[in-house]
């Protein structure tokens, strides 16, 4: 893996690695993002009522499993200088909470003449399921 | 000689892929030590492009490229191998209710072969609708190792083979250039052309293999009581 202080479009390589970066993700945590981002809705804050919508319990919202994803290649990204310019993921099963997530990535190709980084980056249980995936692309300064 | 070809993948023609092939070739040639592949079949989602030609990259990068297609049936996904002009004339690919016992028996007829994806997969995948409905006629393989599957998913597709006698093939699904190759099939007969493949695919020796890395086992957090915000 690339030390991410010295971070250079051209020290960056093909096979990368982001991660793994294993963490608890709490459901006070959820609480907490759901109330900010005025989502307070019961399948993001409340077991009971999110089981009554055929929910295995209450579940992490998905722009918070994008900015979780987002903060592992900012992490990746460090001080460089370079910046996230897209991200896209698909939401295959349900974030919950009170569960231990792993979170990875890997540099998969480069594009010369804007000087960018395609990234696949996701999300994976404590099974090894990949609950959400996604692809970043992030731009490296002169 | 044999040859190892991954089945099932999907490059940015499919709508929920961004992933280019030259990507594809170019990741299985930095993983070749972990994932021997000689090849992928493109099965783009509900689509099958006649005029792409990928012999460039095929040189390139020494892989094989086949195309075929993954349809939508009324029994869940279906790839479909061997297309040809009779087979888009005869099935809009687009349609996303396809009827599957048509579909595997006219490609037949018209020379190719279709086998049934990610069985075990909830609502998309054959083992769901065989609790509902009789099962498919004339089904020769199913696909038991898919790299997108979740736990349970490959397990329930092995028993459907097992107990209903279809053989097995397995094939990434990937969406993801660095998830290429994660499952694949191996045929004892080596495979040039896609009429290579639907030959083998009919009444050659194969079988899925999986080159999916054993996980470090991550401890299940204990869960805690947690006061309403």
């Amino acid at each position: 893996m690339s030390n991410a202080n010295n971070l250079t479009y051209e020290s960056v390589q093909i096979g990368d690695a982001l991660g793994p970066v294993e963490f608890y993700l709490s459901k006070d945590q959820v609480r907490a993002y759901a109330k900010t981002c005025g989502m307070w809705t019961p399948r993001f804050t409340d077991d009971e009522a999110a089981r009554k919508e055929g929910l295995p319990g209450m579940i992490t919202p998905g722009n918070m499993s994008l900015a979780i994803l987002s903060k592992l290649v900012t992490d990746w990204a460090g001080t460089s200088g370079a910046r996230i310019v897209r991200m896209g993921t698909t939401y295959r099963q349900p974030v919950l909470p009170d569960h231990t997530l792993t979170l990875q990535g890997f540099v998969t190709h480069k594009n010369e003449s804007d000087r960018t980084a395609e990234m696949d980056i996701w999300i994976e249980s404590e099974e090894g399921d990949r609950l959400v995936i996604g692809t970043a692309t992030v731009h490296f300064p002169r | 000689m044999s040859t190892t070809l991954d089945l099932h993948s999907h490059s940015e023609a499919s709508e929920d892929s961004r992933a280019p092939l030259e990507a594809y070739l170019n990741w299985l040639k930095l993983r070749r030590a972990e994932r021997p592949v000689d090849g992928v079949v493109l099965t783009e989602h509900r689509q099958f492009n006649k005029d792409a030609d990928y012999r460039a990259l095929e040189d390139k990068f020494g892989i094989l490229v086949l195309k075929a297609s993954e349809v939508e049936t009324d029994y869940g996904h279906v790839l479909v191998f061997g297309v040809n002009d009779e087979m888009t004339r005869r099935f809009d690919f687009a349609n996303v209710h396809l009827p599957a016992q048509e579909v595997i028996d006219e490609v037949a007829r018209m020379g190719g072969v279709a086998i049934p994806c990610h069985p075990g997969r909830p609502n998309v995948g054959l083992c769901e609708h065989y609790a509902k409905k009789p099962p498919l006629e004339n089904v020769i393989a199913v696909e038991v190792l898919n790299g997108g599957s979740r736990k349970g998913e490959d397990e329930r597709s092995v028993e459907l083979a097992r107990s209903r006698g279809y053989r097995s093939i397995g094939g990434s699904d990937s969406h993801l250039v660095s998830l290429i190759g994660l499952c694949a099939t191996r045929f004892e007969a080596e495979i040039r052309t896609i009429e290579d493949l639907v030959r083998e695919l009919k009444s050659g020796e194969y079988a899925p293999v999986d080159f999916r890395p054993r996980r470090k086992p991550v401890p299940h957090a204990t869960p805690v009581e947690v006061k309403q915000a």
